[in-house]
């Protein structure tokens, strides 16, 4: 293997190459899937509500699901409870950089959280806590539990007193590291999250203010107004905080089935919520982790053509040049099976050792970017024991089954004919 | 009577070079080789030598004829099972040493024990002894680059004797030695054959070396010459 050394380290090199490829790319989608697994279980874990006028994808818009129908759907059979949800981002955008900087997973996001509601998402219960505890029924509306990347962004620690959208949080609870939406959360009661979403919408901002201003003005004299003015205080006093709802969350009756629970509420409420039921839901996710699975897949393919055939090429000149040996070996006894081993042996040596160094690059290019990239909140890539095996393996498989052909050749190799290569 | 290694009747081999060229090797060449014999092949190039020894060594095999070795007919063997009889029956000495090049001496002694089935112990006690034998023990971690070609030719006659072999055969063992080193070589290989009633095939173009063994064997035109 190292009598031509040049050539075996060009070989090597390949096979770093490829393998490093692999190693950044494969860790990069396990990251992706981990984050995506992360979201399907929590989505898979309740019958998630859109108002009417919004989508999946376009989560947290401008339509609203009123108070009132949510109370209704709690009592659709089958269901256990249902949890009003209020969601925006953690700051406003920067005027001059609207669409902000490249977010890996979801962006920093408060998460306004029906305490006094009795839903209990069916896969996440409980979150394991690195500080503190979750927020809970009770806690006061200027109490925050934030999660792990939010807590390292802007170095929090359980006490801590934080503002945010220029209010003043104390943080109760940090939670520990999941690799995937509440990483980035701010948990924060109901209550704050509305207002804080009133506040930032200019249009709710307005009708708030109407409204507020229209409280002032008692029934006495309401009815001294003309009635087109009474009529505009009346509709600027229906405004209710509790109707900025963006979605809800419904958790079911033990034994209920989830997709049954959410066609009775399809039936009931079709003209005014849009139901997504758990099932279909992670359906649609397994489709986007494909995608990058498919990552994973790819640059395997990149590898293996790579590391392959500089392996199947060193191979098939050093055997070539080494038809002496095996005429030699032969002589002396060799089994045909003896020879093909010892060279598809070789064949796997350079590929692990390409396969190793390929990692070990990949691994420092991982921790180097992941060391940049978690000081602003977000690591990039996720490596597991799993994965480096499974990368070890890989480029030993590879070396093995790339060197098979030119070491079954050279098993078949006439002995008198290698051995008049004197 | 000595039991017999080698029993040949009539063999013959033809390569076809191409369509209209045909090459007769072999013209039905028969030879007994007993145990404890030393015999040298001897005739002129082109005259079937190597061809037989290939045969012999079971690395090529005759279109027809009769060919048994030690007891077992050769041309019902297969070669699945022919390796196993060259690792344990032949011992192989070449003109030109043929020691692998990346091993060491001693490593190049063991190789053949490996393919003999003994394990790396056995291996290895039993390269070092020969070693000592052929009077290189202690030259075992050396290269065969950094070896003179007499002190190579003796590497590989320890090789060849590492699996205990019936019989070794020797394709112009001192051809590429000088007539001093030659002498050595020859006179090692008749100790060996004296004393340790070790059998030897040699093909050679010396007669003089020829005139050491027991029995001369000439081919010409691939026959026998009466």
């Amino acid at each position: 293997m190292f009598r031509r050394k040049m050539r075996t380290v060009l070989t090597i090199v390949g096979i770093t190459v490829g393998i490093f490829a692999f190693t950044v790319m494969g860790s990069m989608a396990l990251r992706f899937n981990k984050m995506i697994a992360g979201g399907k279980s929590f989505i898979t874990g309740q019958i998630t509500l859109m108002p009417k006028g919004t989508s999946f994808t376009s989560m947290g818009g401008a339509a609203f699901l009123p108070v009132d129908t949510l109370q209704q759907i709690s009592k659709v059979e089958g269901v256990q409870a249902v949890a009003a949800g209020v969601e925006l981002a953690l700051k406003e955008p920067d005027p001059d950089n609207p669409t902000g900087e490249f977010s890996f997973g979801p962006p920093p996001t408060i998460e306004g959280m029906d305490l006094n509601s009795t839903y209990e998402n069916r896969n996440w219960k409980t979150m394991d806590m690195k500080a503190g505890r979750m927020l809970a029924k009770g806690d006061k509306d200027n109490q925050v539990t934030v999660g792990y990347t939010i807590a390292i962004d802007k170095g929090l620690k359980v006490g801590d007193e934080t503002e945010i959208r220029g209010r003043k949080f104390e943080v109760i609870g940090i939670i520990d590291q999941t690799l995937t939406g509440p990483d980035q959360y701010v948990f924060m009661s109901l209550k704050s999250a509305r207002e804080l979403l009133v506040e930032s919408n200019p249009f709710l901002k307005s009708l708030k203010e109407r409204s507020d201003e229209a409280a002032k003005i008692s029934d006495a004299d309401l009815a001294k107004l003309p009635e087109a003015t009474r009529k505009q205080v009346l509709d600027a006093r229906a405004f209710k905080l509790e109707d900025v709802t963006q979605m809800g969350a419904v958790s079911w009756q033990d034994g209920q089935d989830p997709d049954v629970v959410a066609n009775r509420i399809k039936d009931q409420f079709k003209d005014e919520v849009i139901v997504l039921s758990p099932i279909k839901l992670g359906e649609t996710i397994d489709k986007a982790s494909a995608i990058f699975n498919a990552i994973i897949l790819g640059s395997a393919v990149i590898a293996l053509i790579v590391g392959g055939f500089s392996i199947i090429n060193t191979m098939v000149m050093s055997i070539s040049e080494r038809k002496r040996e095996i005429g030699i070996k032969k002589a002396i006894g060799a089994s045909n099976r003896s020879i093909a081993w010892d060279y598809t042996l070789e064949a796997g040596a350079i590929g692990i050792l390409g396969g190793l160094i390929g990692m070990g690059f990949g691994l420092l290019a991982i921790f180097f970017i992941n060391g940049q990239t978690a000081k602003s909140g977000a690591e990039i890539f996720l490596v597991t024991p799993g994965f480096m095996v499974g990368v070890v393996v890989f480029s030993l498989v590879l070396g093995l089954v790339a060197g098979l052909l030119p070491a079954v050749r050279a098993s078949k190799m006439n002995a008198v004919d290698a051995i008049r290569e004197l | 009577m000595n039991r017999t290694l080698i029993h040949t009747e009539n063999l013959h081999k033809q390569y076809r070079m191409s369509k209209t060229n045909v090459v007769h090797a072999l013209r039905g060449v028969s030879l007994d080789v007993q145990e404890g014999d030393f015999t040298a092949i001897i005739g002129p190039s082109g005259g079937g030598k190597s061809t037989l020894l290939h045969i012999l060594g079971l690395l090529d095999k005759p279109d027809n004829g009769t060919f048994i070795l030690d007891g077992i007919d050769v041309m019902k063997m297969k070669e699945k099972e022919a390796h196993l009889v060259r690792a344990k029956k032949l011992g192989f000495i070449f003109q030109g040493f043929n020691l692998i090049p990346t091993l060491t001496a001693l490593e190049n002694v063991m190789q053949a024990g490996r393919y003999g089935g003994l394990n790396a112990k056995a291996r290895k006690t039993r390269a070092l002894e020969l070693l000592e034998q052929v009077g290189l023990h202690q030259r075992g971690n050396h290269k065969p680059n950094e070896l003179s070609g007499g002190q190579q030719q003796r590497v590989a006659i320890a090789r060849a004797l590492m699996n205990k072999p019936t019989i070794i055969l020797a394709d112009e063992p001192t051809g590429e030695l000088d007539s001093k080193t030659s002498a050595e070589i020859i006179a090692m290989l008749q100790q060996l054959n004296k004393e340790h009633n070790q059998t030897f095939l040699m093909v050679t173009h010396n007669l003089d070396v020829a005139a050491m063994c027991k029995k001369v064997v000439k081919l010409v035109d691939g026959k026998n010459e009466t």
